[in-house]
């Protein structure tokens, strides 16, 4: 028997699930419907309008481009935020509070600050927009992310692993490398996935910082201020299953990971 | 024992943790081949002397020197030591045998003879089966004995022991106890043990070292440790024990005569090596007191009643109260062999000792 | 990586053991340039520190700090992107420029207060969530439960303001449903308004606000609220007593989130907004975007709301009572 509360703080639950998961469903669904315009009701069904977006050749280059710079900014972040991580997680040393906060900087300033006052950065330094531009820019925002993640698994590994393997004649390239990187797998493996996530759908920095090929979310920006046509549905709907599968598995491999090396 | 060539040496040692002295000015010796225990309460800096001999910390003053080469500096993986740690530290996404293989790499060894090796080892410490598990496949003694293996693939000049039974249930500490002694002299390798629990450290070392608030307290065997302890603090720290704050009242027969309340005490020793203090401490242990219903011919005796009774299977422990001597209602502790007395609460006894088993301390 | 073995387990037929084969890493820590480099660099506790500390130092102040400060240099010129044999001078003409029209400071001061409120609105939300996760679920429920809500979240601004505006369209879902029950004839306006941009910014953040609630009620042992319950607390005097005080770090933490990123939007103001919702994000952009030679009006309001929106989370969190600086921690 569930008390009036209970009742009521389940009710809430799953409507704000059905808040959260209608209008992607609805997204869905206006994929397959026959009529060039966006709306309800549905009379007819079609699916020209996938075949249609698997043919447009300026999509697949959206795609492939927006994925490229993901890859790439997240294999950066990774090197550069596991480097802070592990020179900020053992270091004291006077000022370590103002490094600590100046690394987490990227991750709170709103994110059109960010994006032009790197606008304005890249330009300072001579760089033009573009691809070199957005992977700086996405990986600047990626590194505390990765840095905070790395840096709370590291906190959780026991002092004595690093030191067994120094005790056993490693010097501390070799320790880090055998010990101490096999143990952060995890905490690397949510992080990159983490980075994927946020890199494959930045708007505001590819924006700001592209050139003249768009990202996959400029595309669609650029078609939703032109006018809607239904083949941005089935973008999305391309979008939206791909990052929600990708999303899945990383939960289901990081959570397995964390459960057997502990 | 015999003393062998020295292995390990520390001279003048200090260690400071902020304004905090974890180790006060130490001077060591550790002899080759000897198994030799830090003992002392959690702070007293023992664990802080193993970990600067293994490289883990370095002294902010004196000289740490192994087999006769100065390694006060020298990083842990230049040293030929090794450590078994509290936790083990076993690395837990390799194997049994690449955990053990991990050393053998570092010093340069080919495959095969890595693999012969770890054979070997698996063997002398009984895991021969175990080659291919992982550390989270193994009960905890099984870890215990990788982590031994590990330690002692590299064939180190001293090993190093942090506290590595204090995870192991009562039951199987005991046995490993054994286990560990019979390895350390089939080996005839040096160990430096470190612990907190004082049966631990009799059980197994040749020599112990007990420590306290940074400094050594006393440095003597087992038995030494035990029946002659030199201060308050050893006397206290290793098991039960009577302390009896006394006047000295001059020697008779070779033999000290102390004042414990009025009652007149002897113990072993000479009025001279007191080195003229007329206030001493004398400590007895339970087990030493013998009890008999008829007065024995003995100097120490007293006529005492048993007030308290706790069996505790081996032995029983007795609270006596001193009867009609002038000593009034002084208090002793005494732990007979259940099988040699049948007294009960409210008994009279007597209570005595051999005038040796009365340590007087020197702190 | 292959451990050791497993390589002589498996590949004995291929290599013989006693061949002297030597792994990797022996290879690697025998090699002579290999030791000379590590004892250079790593045999000390000190030179490892730096080898690690200076690229990392140079990363974090030139790329973390330094957009933002060439920002701020920026917004004191008189012309920038430079012209050729032209030095440009210092003044304080862009920030003046603020404070001259109306059509600078309504945006502005509309941002703050529509934050302010979505802020509100999605603590106010998503606390009776997260309380339901942390406290009402069973442990091995709760993680399928905060799944189910974190996948959304995975997608990303663009296409989520997209599913928002088919809901909230003239002929979206949500007038079809209204106008089928007859609850209107004509369908509401409900795009480009503050309603539509309020739902897009709560649908977009609300994970911000959730996952810092539930993780400082999920820490809240559950025998403080009954040791509550057995000193005679009713449950309105558990809640306000003990839950809400413990929660407060993840309320701040929640809000200032919720609120520095939903200033920070800019595509989602525009697709749900209209001429009446103009935010602070779309006016900065406005100068980066027509022709012309507008970038220290630009850089001189991005700092001003920079600035802006530090204060109201620092005076915020004051206000609460907690120490800045573990914002993140």
């Amino acid at each position: 028997m569930m008390r009036p509360s209970q009742i009521a703080l389940t009710t809430f639950y799953w409507a704000f699930i059905v808040y959260l998961f209608l209008p992607l469903a609805l997204m869905v669904v206006m994929g397959f419907k026959d009529s060039n315009f966006i709306g309800f009701p549905i009379n007819a069904w079609t699916t020209r309008w996938y075949l249609q977006v698997f043919q447009d050749t300026a999509v697949l280059h959206a795609f492939g481009y927006t994925l490229l710079i993901s890859i790439v900014s997240t294999a950066l972040s990774l090197v550069i935020g596991t480097w802070c991580a592990v020179f900020l997680g053992p270091a004291r040393f006077w000022g370590r509070a103002l490094v600590f906060a100046v690394m987490c900087l990227p991750a709170v300033i709103p994110g059109v600050i960010s994006a032009i006052s790197m606008r304005i950065f890249i330009r300072a330094i001579g760089l033009e927009p573009g691809t070199g531009a957005i992977i700086l820019g996405l990986t600047i925002h990626n590194v505390p992310f990765v840095a905070l993640m790395v840096l709370s698994r590291l906190g959780a590994m026991p002092r004595s692993q690093v030191e067994a393997a120094r005790d056993l004649g490693a010097d501390s390239l070799v320790a880090f490398l055998r010990v101490t990187l096999p143990f952060l797998f995890p905490s690397l493996l949510g992080a990159s996935i983490f980075c994927m996530l946020l890199s494959f759908d930045d708007f505001v920095r590819a924006f700001f910082l592209g050139g003249y090929q768009p990202t996959l979310p400029v595309l669609i920006f650029a078609e939703l201020r032109s006018g809607m046509s239904p083949a941005i549905n089935a973008i999305s709907t391309v979008v939206l299953v791909v990052t929600a599968a990708l999303g899945l598995w990383a939960e289901r491999a990081t959570r397995r990971l964390k459960g057997t090396r502990s | 024992m015999h003393r062998q060539s020295t292995i390990a040496r520390f001279t003048d040692v200090t260690k400071r943790f902020g304004r905090n002295v974890a180790v006060d000015r130490l001077d060591l010796d550790i002899a080759q081949g000897e198994f030799v225990t830090l003992l002392g309460p959690s702070g007293c800096g023992k664990s802080t002397t193993l970990r600067m001999l293994g490289g883990f910390e370095t002294p902010d003053e004196g000289r740490i020197l192994l087999a006769g080469e100065d390694v006060t500096r020298l990083p842990p993986n230049r040293r030929d030591v090794n450590m078994v740690f509290q936790d083990y530290a076993l690395f837990p996404h390799m194997t049994v045998a690449s955990n053990i293989a991990f050393g053998l790499e570092l010093q340069g060894l080919g495959l095969g003879a890595i693999d012969a090796r770890v054979g070997e080892l698996l063997e002398l410490v009984q895991l021969g089966s175990f080659r291919d598990r992982m550390p989270d496949q193994l009960s905890g003694g099984q870890r215990q004995r990788v982590a031994l293996a590990r330690a002692l693939a590299r064939e180190p000049k001293l090993l190093l022991l942090d506290e590595p039974l204090g995870a192991l249930d009562a039951k199987l500490r005991g046995q490993v106890q054994i286990e560990l002694k019979a390895l350390q002299q089939r080996t005839g390798k040096t160990f430096l043990f470190v612990t907190h629990d004082q049966e631990e450290a009799l059980t197994m070392s040749d020599r112990i070292i007990v420590m306290n608030a940074g400094r050594i307290e006393q440095d003597g065997t087992p038995e030494e440790l035990y029946h002659q302890p030199r201060s308050r603090f050893v006397a206290d720290f290793i098991g039960e024990t009577n302390l009896f704050a006394c006047q000295v009242r001059g020697s008779e027969d070779g033999r000290v005569v102390l004042d414990w309340n009025g009652i007149l005490l002897r113990a072993a020793g000479s009025v001279e090596s007191l080195g003229g203090r007329t206030a001493v401490e004398a400590a007895l242990r339970p087990e030493s007191i013998r009890l008999t219903s008829e007065r024995p011919d003995q100097a120490n005796a007293l006529r005492m009643r048993i007030v308290r009774r706790v069996f505790k299977g081996s032995r029983i422990d007795l609270d006596l109260e001193a009867q009609d001597e002038p000593g009034g209602n002084a208090g002793l502790k005494a732990s007979p062999d259940p099988a040699a007395i049948e007294a009960l609460v409210g008994d009279t006894v007597w209570a005595s000792w051999d005038p040796g088993r009365l340590a007087i301390l020197q702190a | 990586m292959a451990t050791t073995s497993e390589r002589t387990g498996n590949d004995a037929a291929l290599i013989r053991p006693q061949d002297g084969t030597r792994s990797f890493w022996t290879r690697l820590t025998a090699n002579p340039a290999y030791q000379r480099a590590s004892d250079l660099l790593l045999s000390s506790d000190r030179r490892r520190f730096w080898l690690l500390a200076v690229p990392a130092l140079i990363w974090m102040f030139g790329t973390h700090l330094g957009p933002i400060l060439t920002m701020i240099r920026i917004s004191f010129l008189d012309s920038y992107p430079p012209s050729a044999g032209r030095v440009p001078d210092v003044t304080l003409e862009n920030y003046l420029l603020f404070f001259q029209a109306p059509n600078y400071i309504t945006p502005f001061v509309r941002t703050f207060v529509y934050s302010t409120c979505y802020t509100l609105l999605t603590l106010s939300l998503m606390y009776p969530i997260a309380y339901f996760l942390a406290k009402k679920l069973r442990p091995s429920r709760q993680m399928l439960f905060l799944l189910l809500l974190l996948v959304p979240f995975w997608v990303g601004e663009i296409v989520r303001t997209y599913a928002i505006m088919i809901l909230l369209g003239n002929r979206g879902f949500l007038n079809i449903v209204l106008m089928g029950l007859g609850l209107t004839s004509r369908p509401i306006p409900f795009m480009y308004t503050g309603f539509s941009l309020g739902m897009g910014l709560v649908y977009l953040t609300s994970l911000y606000m959730l996952l810092p609630l539930y993780a400082s009620l999920e820490k809240i042992p559950r025998n403080y609220l009954e040791a509550a319950a057995d000193l005679g607390a009713g449950s309105w005097t558990r809640f306000r007593r003990v839950t809400l005080p413990l929660s407060k770090d993840g309320i701040a933490s929640g809000c200032v989130l919720v609120f520095l990123i939903s200033t920070g939007y800019y595509a989602t103001p525009v697709l749900l907004g209209g001429p009446s919702t103009t935010v602070f994000a779309e006016t900065i952009a406005g100068f980066f975007h027509v022709a012309g030679d507008k970038w220290p009006e630009g850089a001189a309001f991005s700092t001003i709301m920079l600035l802006a929106s530090l204060v109201t989370v620092g005076l915020f969190l004051r206000l609460l009572g907690r120490r800045s600086g573990s914002l993140l921690g």
